[in-house]
């Protein structure tokens, strides 16, 4: 450490040398609370020359003039000026910042600004909240963190998370945030099985994030900025003093996070009974007659069927009787209960991270050099991804008004993700050992398989049943679902200071990925007698987006109290995606997946281009006074080639003013330290999807390999389109009281978007399903309110922090098209989520029962009864989200603890409805032989006046558990999504800096991390309710999911 | 440097790097589709108009939505389930089978039949009357299949939501006007398809032969004509004796050759549905029903050996409607399909000289037309053995009794069989066959009632809901499953 200070001390002289006329000072900087204070910035005011302070708070360098000014500055305390004259050597005292909100944000098009200016609502995070206790995908680190952000997430591997902030403002577009890595735009994904954008993101070069949450604060970044924008700014090297090394290691393991309630003592199979012939419901063989009379008293030759090829568990009581099953062959085995089967069938998964950082600053520039590499398992077999981050960041500067910057990040991913979900636990047999299943291979010669008289015989792996499924752990080695992506996401940078007022920033980036999924669909097998081909998919993807623009900065104070900041700005953004895919039906030597390895006339290929340009002009102005009121307006234009010409163009402006009132008047005092006001009016536009102006016909496939297939695109086109336009409103206070202790942010927003550009579902006979529409107008209204501050902090050194967030948002459809009420965004098995004119989007609308005026279910003979015409069934927006997080430090000790929870909102669980009708969980097992009465009531009056009874008819019990159904009742599996868990806990110890000096090591943390820790109340069973298929605006929709899993695990950190 | 030579070349730079693209005059370019054509012949539309209606009325391979296989087929007891029987072997249905049937009916086949009229018309640029016959008559059939299935349906304002005045939300139509303006189509499209007219290609049901699409156009309208022989007595016979006393103007069926099937193809997606839900898919949850398999076993019916697998030396069904735990005892004790209906080059029957022949059995029964019902019955019959590979044992007709309506009808069900919706259809306008007492072991919903028809799709009420309460109450009020239809007898 000394030498590298030496090292730097020397490079210093030597630069210095060159400068005329240096003048040698030096000093130390202290503050009366800590003594000596290290790492305080020292610089010439106006020029980029300048050192930071040693571990004893001393500094030297030398002063171009005498006239030069230095600036003294320190996170956290006032910064100092000193006029230099004659002095040779410096004492500085530097005093402790009250004004907590001096603290600097970044802001759209990277500006920083302080956060007091601020007339819009902005959340900040830092790297170190999102590393610790680490999700792999960066942004699940938000979740509960930030006041209104939604987070949907699973936990496969490498998978991608769908972010919502505030509501969902568009009833068919994309209603996420637009991500920024330092100033330029990078392509977001919410996908489940491959992830993308910021999952690929490594969390150790993260230096903040901040959320820019309305259209308010977004409107610099046009169109894709309505639904908020999540800024990213990576670490570089400009605070290390000389060279410093950061690495970091992480180690989590990770187990499913909640099992469901499963009953343990019937057995897969139908009818009481449980008996595996071939993997099929083919009728019991003369050599099993014996066995079979033997467990269940009688056979029926020639009738008597074994019950494999139900995938139910209505089976034999699991009382140890005798029965052939999948891995006896002809022999018999007790049937017995698994309770464990779920433990057994899922891997621990682990994820282990190593990042090396390298980085060096000085006076000309810095660089940071970053290395890190992920490997995940999932937490089902032979599923995993791999991701390598190569990541450079430097700024140099040219001479004394040029700077230039490049950061890159390259990023390779790969894996195979195949299992994307939990059906072996819907459709199932409860009394299957998943470990025996796994070591299949040693049963391949005692396994009986179907052999049809005059067919093949089955040659598939071993499995409990062979009728619908195949043995998963045999899929997940042999038929992978594996990727290869290569991505670059950079950017290059010129700053130019061209007066002490006027500068401009000129960039260009690039985000530009391709990827290659392969997923290998069929083995050459013979099944049901039927042999079938080995079969795969091939799919190139290739996307690029590219952001030029240009900044023009001025920057002055026209007296003591008036500020002005002007800029100007121009944007050029080109979008570019390809798309080849290639089925190949009929592979010619099975296990060779390439494309020459296939009979032609059995593949499919698809193909698709997409280019996209938007061109866009823009200004911001901001006016402050005595830096107490703030006034900032905004503007701009962009031109979209995916509209008509005569309306791609479209403008617009925001407006918004902060007052910072206790520093106006003198209202603070002993309770209220700090008083901001804040409101805003923003607009963003929004542009279309290319190619929706006209009508086109679309290739599908070919009869026979050999006759090509058109038809008529059924979503009508439109060549009228306009722009979509979101107008916000947003009001704010930020309070502190107490000096600062406690902090109260108070959000009330209010934004509509008009004008949606919607795929608008119109009735089928009219020949189409849709038509391309202005339609539709969305209003979302909320409150977010952040509560934090210092409970207790002792003089012996142990303090707790407290956080709280809480966000409520009241969506509304107010608009639709001419003649509609309705909107169709997502349906499956006939129940849809819709937007209704008049109620929050994401109505579930569907088949329920009949209800008594009491709202109980009507039986007739036992069973509930239907009611045909489908109706709202619930709804899947919540009714409000919050968290709360809890710091405890003493010393070098901290304790984290992040509860958060959703209060409210439905979803449609297709798994724990089917997991009911096929006889899987603990309810099933009641009831089972004696019969079920149904809860709710019978009508014994007639249907014109009926008379309600409860019910007293006694049904078979899987007759009744069959009503949950979810593919024709619908009601029966409509949940509440309500949860609390505890999300995050960390524990961590910074060791004493006095022990690491002697190890030449500058910093050291190590900390056991823990996500997804506990679920804490739930109103559903069997199943995490954060559940989630789709994302998007398909949001509420559920069937056997991979489940969340839980994550614990070990992180260290070293600096040198 | 000086401070006017930064500010020049920091401006020269950013406007070299904005204008170096800055121009939206490329954008019209750009946006321009690369990947899908505005305009295509008809060649390439009509192969998959066709399969698509084709495959959706003989099977739709997606579980809950198969309308033959998980309707049709159960409700006139061809097929038993022997698991899932309350996925419509006990009349209930799920929203997904009657939404679908009817999105895929209009929008993946009518529009894409309507647009080859248009692309082929005589205004057009590329004029094709035997393109334009060929979608008529396609279009005649499906409208068929929407209104015997639905009872009032958009027709006359349906598939206009891309006109130059387009329609949204389609009125109904009552059915007897939707069968009007079905036999005027049919009638135009015998007239526009020429021998001497110009080829077609792309059409996977005839090869482009036209004479065969000539005599489907007319078969076609006798099976309509006699459908609504009932409630429009002197249209029909009209319709009826102008065909049959012209043959040369108006051919119809005369051999299997002739018959209006889709022969499918062992390349995926052109495989028959029922083999892509019971070989690829692997399903097995179908028997033969008892009905059925008793009513064969009665009349010592050798067909049965072609359409059932022989099961301990004899053939034997599942009652429709048992609940799982006793229909599964069943599995393997019941004869199933024969492998003839499964194969993946197994055809999809629209209409056999067959059936032809058992409607002019009715109709000259029925005093529609004149001739002789046992002649027509026994080439009926002939076909229908002829179709299998069989010869009809001298005796057969015979042993069936005299010849009635009720004979008649029975026998159309037993050769219509695969043929679901159209038996089906059958079954609600003349109560043939007649159906045996259900098991007592069974569970019906419905009100134990066979379904009379499908209802309305749920997208109609929530987008078209004006014109949909106007269709309820043509059809008398209702939306359920036990609503009669028009031509009900």
């Amino acid at each position: 450490m000394k030498r590298i200070v030496l090292l730097n001390k020397i490079l210093a002289l030597l630069l210095c040398a060159v400068v005329a006329h240096a003048q040698s000072i030096s000093g130390t900087v202290s503050s009366e609370a800590e003594g000596p204070l290290p790492g305080v910035s020292v610089a010439f005011k106006g020029t980029t020359l300048g050192t930071i302070t040693d571990i004893d708070g001393k500094f030297s360098l030398e002063a171009p003039s005498a006239e030069a000014i230095l600036v003294f500055s320190a996170i956290g305390f006032d910064t100092k000026e000193m006029n230099i004259g004659n002095k040779t050597s410096f004492d500085i005292l530097l005093e402790v910042d009250n004004k907590v909100l001096n603290e600097v944000v970044v802001t759209a098009l990277g500006i920083s600004r302080e956060k007091k200016s601020l007339g819009f609502s902005q959340q900040e995070i830092s790297g170190a909240a999102l590393t610790e206790a680490r999700s792999n995908n960066v942004v699940n680190g938000l979740s509960g963190k930030v006041a209104g952000v939604r987070i949907g997430s699973n936990g496969g591997p490498g998978s991608g998370s769908y972010i919502q902030i505030r509501g969902a403002s568009s009833v068919s577009g994309n209603n996420e945030p637009l991500i920024v890595v330092n100033g330029v735009p990078m392509q977001q994904s919410n996908d489940k099985q491959y992830g993308g954008g910021i999952s690929e993101i490594n969390p150790d070069n993260i230096k903040d994030v901040s959320i820019l949450k309305g259209p308010n604060a977004a409107a610099l970044y046009g169109s894709r900025a309505a639904n908020g924008v999540i800024l990213i700014t990576t670490k570089d090297g400009s605070s290390t003093k000389g060279l410093g090394i950061q690495y970091n290691a992480n180690f989590t393991a990770e187990r499913p996070f909640v099992k469901p309630e499963f009953q343990n003592q019937y057995g897969g199979g139908n009818g009481y009974r449980t008996w595996y012939a071939d993997g099929w419901s083919g009728v019991i063989q003369p050599d099993a007659y014996d066995q079979y009379s033997a467990a269940y008293g009688g056979i029926n030759p020639g009738n008597t069927t074994a019950t494999a090829g139900t995938d139910e568990s209505w089976g034999a009581p699991l009382d140890g009787r005798l029965t052939r099953q999948w891995w006896t062959g002809t022999d018999v085995a007790p049937l017995s209960p698994q309770p464990n089967n779920w433990e057994e069938y899922w891997e621990t998964g682990t994820s282990l991270t190593n990042s090396i950082a390298l980085s060096g600053g000085n006076e000309s520039g810095n660089f940071r050099l970053a290395y890190s590499r992920l490997d995940q398992k999932g937490i089902s077999a032979f599923n995993d991804y791999k991701r390598d981050n190569v990541t450079f960041g430097s700024s140099y500067n040219l001479n004394k008004w040029l700077k230039a910057t490049y950061n890159g990040d390259y990023i390779k991913t790969s894996g195979n993700r195949n299992y994307q979900d939990g059906r072996q636990f819907v459709w199932a047999h409860r009394h299957i050992s998943w470990d025996r299943l796994q070591d299949y291979a040693s049963y391949e010669d005692v396994h009986v398989q179907r052999a049809r008289d005059g067919r093949l015989a089955d040659t598939d792996p071993p499995n409990w049943q062979h009728t619908f499924f195949t043995n998963p752990f045999f899929t997940n080695e042999f038929l992978p679902t594996t990727n290869d992506k290569d991505r670059l996401l950079g950017n290059l940078t010129l700053n130019a200071k061209i007066t002490d007022e006027l500068s401009l920033l000129l960039r260009s980036g690039t985000d530009l990925w391709t990827d290659t999924r392969i997923n290998v669909t069929n083995f050459e097998r013979v099944r049901n007698g039927n042999q079938t081909p080995g079969r795969y998919r091939e799919e190139v993807l290739r996307r690029q987006e590219n952001n030029h623009d240009f900044l023009l900065t001025y920057d002055t104070m026209f007296n003591k109290d008036f500020a002005f900041v002007g800029q100007v700005g121009g944007a050029q953004r080109t979008n570019f995606y390809k798309r080849n895919y290639t089925n190949v039906n009929e592979l010619v030597v099975d296990g060779i997946y390439n494309l020459s390895n296939a009979n032609p006339s059995q593949n499919t290929a698809e193909s698709t281009i997409e280019k996209s340009e938007v061109q866009s002009l823009y200004g911001s102005f901001q006016f402050g006074y005595k830096d107490a009121i703030f006034l900032d307006l905004t503007a701009r234009n962009d031109w979209s080639s995916t509209l008509p010409t005569n309306n791609n163009s479209y403008f617009y402006p925001s407006a918004s003013v902060s007052a910072v009132l206790s520093d106006l008047v003198n209202i603070s005092g002993p309770v209220l330290s700090f008083a901001k006001v804040r409101a805003s009016w923003a607009q963003v536009g929004n542009d279309a999807a290319p190619y929706q102006l006209s009508q086109t016909f679309r290739a599908e496939g070919s009869w026979d390999g050999s006759v090509p297939q058109y038809y008529e695109n059924i979503e009508l086109a439109n060549a009228f389109l306009k722009p979509e336009i979101t107008t916000g409103v947003e009001i704010g206070a930020d309070l502190r009281f107490f000096k600062s202790k406690l902090a109260l942010d108070v959000t009330y927003y209010d934004q509509t978007t008009k004008n949606q550009i919607l795929g608008v579902e119109i009735s089928k006979a009219s020949g189409y399903d849709s038509r391309i529409l202005n339609a539709g107008k969305i209003n979302n209204k909320g409150v977010e309110v952040t509560l934090g501050g210092t409970v207790l902090s002792s003089s012996s050194g142990f303090k707790w922090d407290v956080s709280l967030n809480y966000a409520k948002n009241q969506n509304k459809v107010l608009e639709l098209a001419e003649g509609l009420d309705t909107y169709t965004l997502q349906t499956r098995r006939g129940l849809a989520s819709i937007a209704t004119i008049g109620q929050p989007y994401g109505t579930l609308f569907g088949i329920g029962f009949q209800k008594s005026p009491d709202g109980q279910i009507i039986h007739a003979n036992g069973l509930p009864q239907v009611d045909g015409t489908p109706q709202a069934l619930g709804n899947i927006q919540p009714d409000w989200t919050g968290g709360f997080l809890n710091t405890f430090t003493f010393k070098g000790v901290s304790l984290t603890t992040l509860i958060d929870g959703r209060f409210g909102g439905d979803f449609y669980d297709e798994g724990t409805a089917t997991g009911r009708w096929t006889g899987q969980y603990a309810e099933t097992a009641i009831g089972r032989e004696e019969g079920v009465i149904g809860k709710g009531v019978q009508n014994i009056g007639t249907a014109e006046s009926p008379q309600y009874v409860p019910n007293d008819v006694i049904v078979a019990g899987n007759q009744y558990y069959g009503y949950n159904s979810p593919r024709r009742y619908h009601e029966a599996a409509i949940y509440d999504g309500t949860y609390i868990k505890l999300r995050e806990v960390s524990l961590g110890y910074s060791l004493p800096s006095k022990l690491l000096s002697k190890a030449k090591i500058q910093n050291a943390k190590i900390s056991l991390v823990g996500r997804n820790v506990l679920l804490l109340f739930s109103n559903t069973t069997h199943i995490d309710p954060e559940v989630d298929r789709y994302g998007g605006n398909s949001q509420g929709f559920a069937y056997g999911e991979l489940p969340s899993s839980r994550s614990m695990g070990v992180n260290l950190s070293l600096g040198f | 440097m000086k401070l006017n030579n930064k500010i020049l070349v920091s401006i020269l730079a950013g406007v070299l790097l904005i204008s170096s693209n800055a121009c939206t005059d490329g954008f019209e370019e750009l946006n321009t589709d690369p990947n899908n054509p505005t305009a295509i012949g008809s060649q390439y539309i009509l192969p998959f108009a066709i399969e698509k209606s084709v495959d959706r009325y003989w099977g739709g391979s997606a579980r809950f939505e198969r309308l033959n296989l998980d309707g049709a087929m159960l409700w006139v007891q061809y097929l038993a389930r022997n698991i899932y029987s309350n996925e419509g072997d006990s009349y209930g249905i799920s929203p997904a089978f009657y939404n679908n049937t009817w999105e895929s009916l209009y929008d993946d086949g009518l529009t894409n039949f309507e647009r080859i009229i248009k692309l082929s018309d005589p205004e057009s640029a590329s004029p094709n009357t035997n393109f334009e016959g060929i979608a008529m008559v396609m279009k005649a059939w499906t409208y068929s299949l929407l209104t015997d299935l639905y009872g009032a349906v958009p027709y006359s304002q349906a598939v206009s939501g891309a006109a130059v005045e387009p329609v949204y939300t389609p009125s109904y139509d009552n059915m007897e006007s939707i069968y009007a303006g079905i036999l005027a189509d049919l009638k135009l499209a015998n007239q526009k398809l020429s021998l001497d007219g110009p080829d077609v290609s792309g059409d996977i049901l005839y090869n482009g032969d036209i004479l065969k699409w000539k005599k489907f156009a007319n078969s076609l309208t006798l099976r309509l004509a006699n459908r609504q022989a009932a409630k429009k007595p002197a249209e029909s016979k009209a319709i009826m004796a102008e065909i049959l006393g012209s043959p040369d103007t108006y051919p119809i069926f005369s051999g299997n050759e002739d018959n209006a099937m889709l022969i499918h193809t062992a390349t995926r997606p052109s495989n028959n549905t029922w083999n892509e839900v019971m070989v690829v898919g692997g399903r097995t949850d179908w028997n033969i029903s008892k009905t059925f398999a008793d009513l064969l076993n009665d009349t010592s019916d050798p067909r049965i050996a072609a359409i059932a697998t022989e099961v301990n030396g004899g053939y034997s069904g599942v009652p429709n409607g048992l609940p799982d735990a006793i229909a599964t005892t069943y599995l393997a004790s019941s004869s199933t399909l024969a492998g003839r209906f499964s194969a993946a080059d197994a055809p999809s029957v629209i209409m056999t000289v067959s059936e032809l022949n058992f409607i002019l059995a009715e109709a000259v029964l029925d005093g529609d037309i004149s001739g002789d019902a046992d002649a027509y019955f026994k080439k009926g019959l002939e076909a229908s053995f002829d179709y299998y590979g069989l010869t009809m044992p001298a005796d057969f007709i015979e042993s069936l009794g005299t010849l009635d309506r009720e004979t008649v009808l029975t026998q159309k069900w037993v050769s219509l069989f695969g043929q679901g919706v159209e038996s089906w259809t059958e079954y609600r306008r003349t109560g043939y066959p007649k159906m045996p007492s259900a098991d007592p072991r069974s569970i019906f919903e419905n009100d134990g009632m066979i379904p009379t028809r499908l209802p309305y799709p749920t997208t109609e009420y929530s987008l078209n809901k004006a014109s949909l309460d106007g269709g309820i109450a043509i059809n008398g009020g209702v939306d359920n499953m036990q609503t009669k239809l028009w031509w009900a007898e």
